[in-house]
Parts: C-alpha cells; structure tokens; sequence
C-alpha cells in the first residue's frame, strides 16, 4: 500500500514500483488473490495491448492474455525478483504466448514446438535503464523507435512482433539476408545507445 | 585477430538477433551451443539484449481490455485459491483417515504402556540383581573375613594372649595375634555394656609413659559372644607390652575414659 502511494505521488516512482511488483508476486506464492488483481490491473493493459498488437485480434488477444495470466498465477516461483524486473519478463511472456499461438496456426509451429510453455528467463535491468513511470517509458521507446531508419524499424517489428526469422525477413521484404540482419542489429544497438543516452 | 577472437566476435554479433528471436536454425544452434559452452561475455550480453528487447513491447498501440476478461480471469484464481486452501485443510487428516489414526493413537499408548511396563519389570529385576550381587559382596567379605580369623586363630605362628577380667564376675577373654594377618579376641558371656556404651581395645605400648593406641570398638550379640578382627593393628606386636579392653561412650574415645575391664599381657 505505502509503496503503491510513493508511485503515484511520483517519488521515487520505479524503485517503489519495481518493489511493489515483487511483493505482489510473493502474495501469488501465498495464494493471494488481493496481489493477483492488482498484478493484473497494474500491467494488463500493456499484456493486452502487445499481444493484440501480435495476433491482431481482440477475442484471441483476450484468450491468450488470459493464460498469460493464469500462467502467471500458476508458476509464480518462476520470477526471481533478485534476477530482474517483473515488467520485462511478464511483457516476454505475453509475446511468447502470442507468438506460440500465431504459429500454431502456421506451418511456423515446427520451429518452436519444444518452447511452447516455456517460461522466459528473468532478464537483469542493464546499469543505464532510468526508473520511469510507464508513461515516460512508453514515450521513451516511441521515441527512439521513431529515430531509427524505416528499414531498420520495419525488420525489427516484423521480428518481434511477428516472429520471423532473419530469412524470413529477408523474403518478405525481398531484400538480401546479409542486409536484414545488418538492419535488425544496428537498429537495435541504436535504440540501446539512445537509452543509454538519454539516462 | 585471431580466429578464438574472431569466432567470439561472431558469435557476439548474434546477440541481439537470438534475443529477439530472429535467428535462422542454424545459426541459433551455433548461438546456443557456444552459449552453453560457459561464454561469460556472451551470457552477459544476452542479459542485456533481452531487457532491450523487452522494451520493443511498449511500441504496441494502447488497448484495454474487456471487464468480461477480468472477471472471467478472477472468478477462475478466486476458485483455485479456495481448492488450495481447502485441499490443505482436508490433507491434513481426511476423514476416512480418521479410523486409522485412532487406530494408531490407541496401538501407541498401548505400546507405551506396555514399554513402560516391560521397563519396570526390567528395572526390578536390575535392582533384584544389585542386591544379589551386594550379598555376594558381603557375603564374600564375611568369608574373606572368616578365613582371616581363622588363620589368625589356627596358624602356629600366632601368639595366644589370655585376657583375664579385673573383676572375677566378669568372663575370661582370648586372643590371638597373627604378625601379619592380625589380632583377633573372643568372649563369651560378656555383658553388653549399658545403653549405647561400647567396649573398646587398646594395645598399650612398651614404651615407658606411652599412651594406650585406641583401637576397635565391639558390642558382644544377644548372647553374650563377641569375635573381634584387627586385620591392620595400629602398632606391631614387638612395640606392644600388652592388649586392654575399656568400656567407652559410644563411638569410642581416644584415650580410656575408664579402667580396663581385661588385660592381657603379652609374652
């Protein structure tokens, strides 16, 4: 409670959300439904919003963030919170989800089959990430996604958000491999400048 | 560059792309393996890329989901969390277990009692036991006892000391020192000495002026008989003029408190 006040005062706004995140997912190994609602009414909104982004349809959206969610609840003791944020891994989840179910409907599934309810490794924040609040984030992103090249943007969005592969790439946007995987990663590795920049 | 540098650097440069989950088979293979070879650097890397790449779903357009979602989602933890709860409370004894548990609870106060039954009969029969082997002992030291007496009264070796009484009412009382197993004296028809009053050896020494050496104490039985063993005498028989018997204060004294009902005088 005291640290969901400090958020929404905007003193010391990630640190005292980061902790809280925490917690609530120690009250899901207790069997807490109180921290289960507030989990979701604290992040499903982004869930929701990626892997409709994913599968660009809102019923099967719904159903897919609804395991992510169940998954959540079930396998709790799967998020270390000493080994990184609870944002970035649940926002990992959902994408897997996503992406699993996107390619249970394509000849794609053969590629991930073994994955399919595997749970994501927690990722450790890197030294330069800024405690923003989820606006200032989102913005952030936005931003520097928008500074990028369009073909480095487009090769990168056609990766995550719909899993293909650097080959794929390649021949949806009929261009030579060497070529995308140049584009993906320097993109990449500018978006990773700009944070660092900017924090 | 060397080639282990150069096949780092490769490998490095797929990073980002594994992390966001573009790498064609081969090359995610290679990745992997390397990874799991121990590459620290790599590893390290890959921390990194992940979150980065976590980032990237902060570009999807806003969306809400329905309220429906919610309640359907709730209404589902809301019911696995009372089955848990409640499945913890029925695992703790079931009802059909309760038989069972009785059945033991009353087999384990049987068998405590019957350990404790069984300890206290193995406790009697230990202390039964003690009590044997304690009459053995003592039995055992009575012979040891008997034997010396008898030693001292038999062996040739031994001086005979007659020690008449200093009143002709009083009975006449013998004694036999053995040089090394001891005095012994015996009486019969000795009057036993008033109330808790005892009678009292002394051997007086040959020394001129020497004070009387208290020895041992004795209390004649119901009939009047006494036998009396000085296994270690306070003094050797050469140094000895002569043996006295007093009446003394129970406990005895050390010095006679009165004359010397016998006297023996050693020749």
């Amino acid at each position: 409670m005291f640290l969901a006040l400090l958020a929404n005062l905007g003193l010391g706004p990630a640190a005292g959300e980061v902790s809280l995140d925490a917690t609530l997912v120690q009250g899901l190994l207790r069997r807490d439904v109180n921290a289960f609602e507030q989990l979701y009414d604290r992040h499903s909104r982004h869930v929701y919003a990626l892997v409709l982004r994913i599968l660009q349809h809102a019923a099967t959206a719904e159903e897919v963030v609804q395991d992510v969610f169940l998954q959540l609840w079930r396998n709790s003791a799967a998020y270390d919170a000493e080994r990184g944020p609870f944002v970035p891994w649940l926002l990992t989840l959902a994408r897997n989800r996503a992406l699993d179910h996107l390619r249970l409907k394509s000849e794609r599934q053969r590629r991930r089959e073994d994955q399919t309810d595997e749970l994501p490794p927690v990722a450790a924040a890197p030294e330069y990430e800024r405690e923003l609040d989820e606006r200032r984030r989102v913005e952030r992103i936005r931003s520097l996604m928008g500074g990028l090249l369009p073909q480095q943007k487009r090769a990168i969005e056609l990766a995550y958000f719909e899993g293909l592969s650097h080959s794929e790439i390649a021949a949806k946007l009929s261009e030579p491999l060497g070529t995308v995987k140049s584009w993906i990663r320097n993109g990449l590795l500018r978006l990773k400048e700009g944070l660092q920049t900017a924090s | 560059m060397n080639i282990h540098m150069a096949n780092g650097d490769q490998f490095r440069e797929l990073i980002e792309a594994y992390a966001l989950g573009a790498l064609d088979p081969q090359e995610r293979a290679s990745l992997e393996a390397h990874l799991a070879a121990g590459c620290a650097d790599c590893a390290k890397a890959l921390d990194e890329a992940r979150w980065l790449v976590s980032q990237l779903a902060f570009l999807a357009p806003d969306a809400k989901p329905s309220d429906m979602l919610r309640g359907r989602l709730l209404q589902t933890v809301r019911a696995e969390a009372h089955a848990t709860k409640s499945a913890k409370t029925a695992a703790a004894i079931p009802f059909w277990m309760w038989g069972a548990v009785a059945a033991l609870l009353l087999f384990t106060v049987y068998t405590s009692w019957e350990t404790i039954q069984v300890r206290k009969a193995i406790d009697a029969t230990n202390e039964q036991a003690k009590q044997e082997i304690a009459k053995r002992h003592e039995l055992g030291e009575e012979l040891a006892i008997a034997q010396r007496e008898a030693i001292i009264l038999t062996d040739p070796r031994s001086v005979k000391i007659a020690m008449p009484a200093s009143s002709k009412d009083m009975p006449k009382l013998d004694a036999m020192w053995h040089a090394k197993m001891g005095i012994v004296v015996t009486g019969q028809k000795v009057p036993m000495p008033a109330g808790n009053r005892t009678l009292q050896l002394w051997l007086i020494p040959k020394t001129r002026g020497g004070k009387p050496i208290p020895s041992m104490m004795l209390r004649p039985d119901a009939d009047g008989k006494f036998i009396l063993l000085v296994a270690n005498p306070p003094d050797v028989m050469d140094a000895t003029k002569a043996l006295a018997i007093t009446e003394e204060p129970a406990g005895g004294s050390l010095q006679p408190t009165t004359k010397p009902i016998w006297v023996g005088a050693i020749s």
